[in-house]
């Protein structure tokens, strides 16, 4: 009698944390799912991502709420599923906030928060299709970008 | 005396502390560049002071400070931009594998294509088959003239019979996305009511 009761009890339990797992609400902005490419590379170049040093190579997959980093001879371009391209300079961080390119579900958005150094970025999609949801912020300014190409400096801190 | 020299050697070491000597602000740069799409882009550059539009290729505008309002913008040199953003730059990707938009134009009023439009068709076919593209955006817009309401048809109706006209030349319906915006966004800001044959279009991106 015991016996079958604590195995009612661990199967519930086993049941219980399934559920909990499956019922979890995905986002459309899953973290983990991959928001753009590396394309070039140039010296010493790392991704961040939560808290971890990767070393960027071409090809490495970037996600959301990576941040970027260039040594003092490095650069990096980065291409994002909307076709927006994303390079950076010598000594920059950056950080990529949030990037949501669903067309079908009409959700658009890209937020790109610069720390410090020199970055050069050419709009994709989603300012075609979005104007208002592309975002790049820096430590003084906030900057909106309809469909187009600027540098930008940060003299950061 | 004495007071004195301790007042100064206290203004020296605050000097050196603050760099207040030779000290000049260090800003933050933003410069718009040719857009080479050539559909003429702009930027924003807000602070918790102020804001500064940038919409003319080559020209910069500066922040101090977020409490600050961003300088007027002004001109930048080819070398300045080189100097300052030359790595950044030669960090861009390839354009290659970068979409390829096509912008065709309508009569007024109608969804009726302009002839110079109707023969690009060839080109815009050409270009989607030649990529295998499953992916093609169709963005409707019309000029000022006209209610929204009224236009937001409109520009609906273009966009359609364009994804006809494709999908009639042998595309598949399912690599079509339409979208439109009416009289929303203008290519070429007008005033209301004005009429503009730039702004009655339909913008095709082709992935």
């Amino acid at each position: 009698m015991k016996r079958t009761y604590s195995k009612i009890v661990v199967l519930s339990l086993v049941a219980f944390s399934l559920l909990l797992c499956t019922g979890r609400d995905v986002s459309s902005a899953d973290a983990s799912v991959p928001v753009a490419i590396v394309k070039k590379i140039s010296g010493s170049a790392t991704v961040v991502r939560q808290g971890q040093p990767i070393p960027a190579t071409n090809g490495l997959e970037i996600w959301e709420n990576d941040s970027l980093r260039t040594g003092r001879n490095g650069s990096i371009g980065i291409v994002f599923n909307d076709d927006t391209f994303l390079s950076l300079g010598p000594g920059s961080i950056l950080v990529i906030d949030e990037f949501v390119f669903a067309p079908k579900q009409g959700k658009f958005s890209i937020v790109i928060r610069m720390l410090k150094g020199t970055a050069a970025y050419l709009s994709g999609l989603i300012s075609r299709l979005s104007p208002d949801s592309a975002h790049f912020n820096t430590p003084t300014a906030s900057i909106g970008i309809r469909g187009t190409k600027f540098v930008v400096k940060v003299e950061g801190g | 005396m004495k007071k004195w020299s301790s007042l100064l050697v206290g203004w020296i070491f605050f000097c050196l502390l603050t760099g207040c000597a030779t000290h000049r602000a260090k800003r933050d740069l933003i410069v718009l560049l040719p857009d080479p799409d050539g559909k003429g882009g702009a930027v924003t550059v807000t602070t918790g002071e102020g804001s500064q539009i940038l919409d003319k290729p080559g020209y910069a505008t500066e922040v101090e400070d977020v409490n600050k309002p961003p300088l007027t913008p002004r001109p930048v040199s080819e070398n300045e931009i080189k100097d300052v953003f030359g790595p950044a730059l030669s960090a861009q990707p390839d354009p290659a594998d970068r979409f390829i938009s096509f912008l065709l134009y309508f009569e007024h009023d109608t969804a009726e294509l302009t002839q110079e439009s109707k023969n690009l068709l060839p080109e815009v076919l050409k270009t989607i088959k030649n990529r295998k593209s499953n992916e093609v955006y169709l963005v409707g817009h019309t000029d000022l003239v006209g209610t929204e309401t009224y236009n937001i048809e409109l520009s609906s109706r273009r966009a359609r019979h364009v994804r006809d006209l494709l999908v009639s030349s042998g595309i598949k319906s399912s690599s079509l996305f339409v979208s439109y915006y009416g009289k929303a966004r203008p290519l070429v800001p007008t005033n209301d009511e004005v009429p503009e044959p730039r702004n009655r279009r339909v913008e095709v991106i082709v992935r």
